[in-house]
């Protein structure tokens, strides 16, 4: 009988906690659904005259983010739902999903079995032309379609506030005469996208990319070697930078964007472009669809995200990360991606990083 | 000068009635996804971040900052009670926790967790008070040769986390080892024994092994002892009296880890779990009786209990003074930074004095709130034990299956917690022991890229280890780590 | 000559090293690096072979506790193959029947199977955990668990 009760009042209480908490969340839910109400109003109206009368999702949809919690693949999924279902973009509910491992490749995998679904999308970004070529992926971009791009994000080159290099090319100067005398750091393992954006510059200021010495370092240990000494240059995203610059610690030597970027930190750093080296990087970063959606779908999803790209609430999401906006629709952003995926083929086999 | 008007800036922050409702309200809901399966800290936070969003930024880092912490503290119950650890800080808390609730004596375990959290997080706290604006260089002074040396001092302690044969230690730690090779080589992007599967590319997470070798190899034992029930009725289960002996047992460990998981928190990369393991072993080694170990020890579950929860303030020591995530979980804490339109960054503390301050001075609070929380849910939650065994058996099962489920949503990595469970079973019927297999499979990893990053640094020159002052004191202290027993044993025969 | 487990576990243990080690000779290398992707699996390669001999080697210091527990009854045997199966198939229909449906069959026939005869409390048991975990999971924290074929 004690072992009855003892089981009951661990399930009452399981259920009690459950209760409480509903009583969190239902309370956000309720806001959440006020917002929805009041600017499905306001906007509801403008996206019924632009005719997307001829598919429109019928249940539930699921974005996939191929990576853990709190990375970018995964915020731009959540805040994107969250736009699109706040803002009474798409009214469906939309749920994120996270799939990860093999940076991308478990979650590309899942969405390869999804093909011809129209209520399956997900997030990638410049991994998805790079892990297959690495051979760590059955899927590259060709299985999927396409649907748009929303944001890019940029790449930097950083040193140590007393490094002996002031500019980029004096940098690269010394690694034309010995390329092993530099250590660079980035997060990522060679072939991906810190190594790759470097190699570009490098290769475009004619330094021998095949012995560069390229150290990674999981877990902000870039910066952290950056700062003790370790290493000599930082390859990272801009994001990673500023505050560090902003303190005097280290000095950006070059952003990877083809114009100088906005704002009050980020226009002081200089670009490879006006430094003489003809290169650029874009981490792009937007949505696709399974293999086979239907066209119609696509077309309903291309014509939303650009709402979803042009809308205030986003661009808060955007400058709150410091993303940049970039959209392309379907039809462009599948050559865009045909394009890079054949430049950055070009610089791994020079590296001999493809898989046979 | 200006630290101590800060301080003030955010004791005024911290106890404001905003302030500490939303320190309540983060603990609360930390500690409760922190007892879930497989929702540890960072699905905790990462949970949390869409509903701060639009919030008042301090308020809705005060509030994280409680889920982080909770979730941590939460992480133990299952540790202790099932063998199953939620969360890879508490591992390590299952070597003596769960030895003791199996003696009927769970609500003490329950209890000496919660209050080895309570001071390990409130002495670190004070810590970071004190020390964070000078404590940013020493999140930044360790290179890679000096992880490498601080993963050798770890590794050297194999020997004394076993009982009995030596050899099968050592075996068990290799094997331990080889299983952290499998994945992708971050330094050259070669997957390494995958055998083509794209499960694997990842290599294995922590968890998959310590639930299989634990909880579902204990569950085999449950199996077999299934009509047995648990020595002690239901009422000494729960009870929560600590004597003055234990009191007195745990007072050590709490002030000596407090102080060391603090400092392994603060190194980006090494973090709760490191930590708690460091903890214990060291404990293990400088006890005068170390064959009370893993087998419900007081000082055995205080020393990783207060170090995990140590460490986690420390870890906040590189995000909040220099912008720097060391652990998956300060990523997603530096993500919630920037919802709220905050950059955490050298500059914080100057900018944003209130944020900067009004966190630290929360986590007083935060972690009285999880001692009145806790302390008194304990006889609830340790009557989980009087579950019938053949219930029990199949809820634990299920727990460590949804926690595996929860952390990589694979149904690959399902069996292979079933697969890691057969061999902890046939580990533990042939006297292999299980430990050194953790140990190496955490340290191994880091130790292996930290030599290989040193190396590729050095161009191949092995004297780069001797070079840096900190990787020299480590490798020396590891030699006499390993040479200690051998001495010991010299200066007992000559004693006698 | 392979009497006493040691023995055994010894040359077990020594075959699936080489293994290993072929394994770790076929890791691809490259230029440049110093310390490369096979440089310490062959290291741990080379030393489990040598463990394992000494181990071949060692004097079997089987105490008559460590038989015992290697003694399992055969009905204990029965009843450990029995859960690994019930949890085998837990795990494959996990996805496509769903969680709450597959965990609470799970609970109940293994529960069941293991000697619990409380038929009622079972099946409230059975039901309640996966219903309250996944209503938490899903409703409260967001977390999706496969839904399977019920419609919630």
């Amino acid at each position: 009988m004690k072992k009855l009760l003892a089981l009951s009042m661990f399930i009452l209480m399981l259920l009690f906690l459950a209760a409480c908490g509903g009583d969190d969340t239902s309370s956000e839910g309720d806001n959440a659904g006020e917002d929805d109400t009041s600017s499905e109003e306001s906007s509801g109206d403008e996206s019924s005259s632009e005719g997307d009368g001829e598919w429109a999702p019928s249940e539930s949809i699921e974005i996939v983010a191929p990576a853990g919690a709190g990375g970018g693949w995964d915020t731009t999924a959540r805040m994107s739902a969250q736009v699109l279902n706040e803002e009474g973009i798409i009214e469906q509910d939309m749920g994120v999903v996270n799939k990860e491992g093999a940076g991308g490749a478990v979650g590309w995998a899942y969405m390869a079995e999804q093909a011809g679904s129209n209520h399956n999308l997900f997030v990638s970004s410049s991994p998805i032309l790079l892990v297959p070529l690495n051979g760590q992926s059955e899927y590259g971009h060709e299985d999927f379609t396409p649907i748009a791009n929303v944001i890019a994000d940029y790449g930097a080159f950083a040193v140590r506030d007393d490094a002996e290099w002031d500019n980029l090319n004096e940098l690269f100067e010394d690694m034309k005469e010995d390329p092993q005398s530099v250590t660079v750091v980035g997060t990522s393992s060679p072939g991906s996208m810190d190594h790759i954006q470097f190699v570009r510059f490098a290769k475009a200021a004619g330094v021998d990319i095949t012995k560069i010495k390229y150290v990674s370092a999981p877990d902000a240990g870039g910066i952290t070697q950056l700062l003790n000494g370790s290493a000599d240059v930082f390859s990272t995203g801009v994001a990673e930078v500023v505050e560090q610059a902003r303190a005097g610690e280290i000095r950006v030597l070059a952003v990877t964007s083809e114009e100088r970027l906005e704002g009050e930190t980020l226009s002081t750093f200089p670009t490879a472009m006006e430094q003489g080296i003809d290169e650029s990087f874009i981490n792009w970063r937007g949505f696709f669809g399974p293999k086979d959606m239907d066209p119609a779908a696509v077309e309903y999803y291309e014509a939303k995200f650009k709402e979803l790209s042009d809308s205030g609430a986003f661009a808060d999401v955007r400058s709150n990360y410091g993303w940049n906006e970039m959209f392309m629709g379907s039809e462009e952003y599948q050559e865009f991606l045909d394009q890079e995926k054949e430049a950055l083929k070009g610089l791994l086999d020079e590296l001999g990083l493809t898989a046979e | 000068m200006g630290s101590i008007e800060g301080i003030l800036t955010g004791f005024q922050v911290a106890f404001s009635i905003e302030g500490v409702l939303f320190v309540l309200l983060g603990v609360f809901v930390g500690t409760f996804i922190g007892m879930l399966p497989g929702l540890g800290p960072i699905s905790a936070i990462a949970i949390m971040i869409p509903i701060t969003y639009g919030m008042e930024p301090t308020l809705a880092l005060v509030m994280m900052a409680g889920v982080y912490y909770g979730a941590v503290f939460g992480g133990s119950t299952s540790s202790i009670l099932l063998n199953a650890p939620g969360i890879s800080g508490t591992v390590a808390s299952s070597f003596d926790g769960y030895p003791m609730a199996q003696q009927g004596k769970a609500g003490k375990a329950l209890a000496i967790a919660a209050l080895s959290s309570f001071a390990g997080g409130t002495v670190s706290v004070v810590l970071l008070m004190i020390f964070a604006p000078m404590l940013a260089n020493v999140a930044i002074s360790f290179g890679p040769p000096a992880y490498f040396a601080l993963m050798l001092l770890g590794l050297t302690a194999i020997a004394s986390l076993s009982e009995g044969s030596t050899i099968k230690a050592l075996i068990s730690a290799v094997v331990g080892f080889m299983v952290a090779t499998i994945g992708i080589d971050p330094q050259t992007g070669t997957a390494r024994f995958t055998f083509g599967s794209t499960n694997l590319l990842d290599g294995i997470d922590f968890l998959v092994i310590a639930l299989g070798l634990f909880a579902i190899a204990e569950v085999c034992y449950l199996v077999m002892n299934r009509h047995k029930s648990l020595g002690g009725s239901g009422k000494d289960i729960g009870s929560l009296k600590l004597s003055k002996e234990d009191a007195k047992e745990m007072s050590g460990p709490i002030g000596r880890h407090s102080i060391l998981g603090f400092i392994l928190g603060i190194l980006p990369g090494a973090g709760a779990t490191i930590a708690s393991f460091i903890s214990y072993i060291t404990e293990k080694r400088i006890s005068k009786n170390p064959d009370k170990f893993g087998k419900g020890y007081v000082k055995g579950l205080a020393a990783p209990e207060t170090s995990n929860n140590a460490a986690t303030s420390g870890a906040f020591v590189p995000l909040l003074s220099l912008g720097i995530p060391g652990s998956g979980t300060t990523a997603v804490m530096l993500g919630a930074f920037l919802v709220l339109g905050l950059q955490p960054g050298p500059m914080l503390m100057g900018d944003e004095p209130e944020v900067f301050w009004g966190i630290i001075a929360s986590m007083y609070i935060g972690n009285i709130f999880l001692l009145i929380l806790n302390l008194p849910l304990i006889p609830y939650i340790a009557r989980i034990l009087t579950i019938p065994r053949p219930l029990l058996i199949s809820l634990v099962i299920m727990f460590s299956l949804i926690g595996v489920y929860a952390i990589s949503f694979s149904v690959f990595d399902l069996y292979l917690l079933l697969a890691f469970g057969v061999l902890g079973f046939l580990m533990r019927m042939f006297a292999f022991p299980a430990p050194p297999f953790i140990l190496a499979f955490i340290l191994g990893g880091m130790m292996e890229q930290s030599f290989r990053q040193s190396m590729t640094i050095s161009d191949g020159n092995i004297s780069i280890f001797f070079e840096s002052n900190i990787s020299l004191v480590l490798i020396i202290l590891s030699a006499l780590s390993l040479s200690f027993p051998i001495l010991k044993n010299i200066w007992a025969k000559k004693k006698a | 000559m392979l009497q006493g487990v040691n023995r055994k576990i010894g040359l077990i243990l020594a075959i699936l090293t080489a293994g290993y080690l072929y394994m770790s000779y076929q890791l691809p290398t490259y230029p440049y690096i110093p310390v490369d992707a096979d440089a310490i699996p062959k290291t741990l390669g080379w030393l489990l072979l040598v463990l394992s001999i000494a181990l071949f080697f060692a004097k079997d210091q089987d105490t008559e506790e460590q038989k015992a527990k290697r003694r399992i009854p055969k009905k204990d045997t029965l009843a450990l193959l029995g859960v690994f199966l019930l949890a085998f198939i837990y795990i494959t229909f996990f996805q496509t029947v769903g969680f709450i449906i597959m965990t609470a069959l799970f609970v109940y026939f293994c529960s069941w199977f293991l000697g619990y005869k409380n038929h009622i409390v079972n099946a409230i048991v059975s039901i309640a955990f996966p219903v309250a975990l996944y209503s938490i999971f899903v409703y409260m924290l967001q977390i999706r668990l496969p839904q399977g074929i019920l419609p919630f």
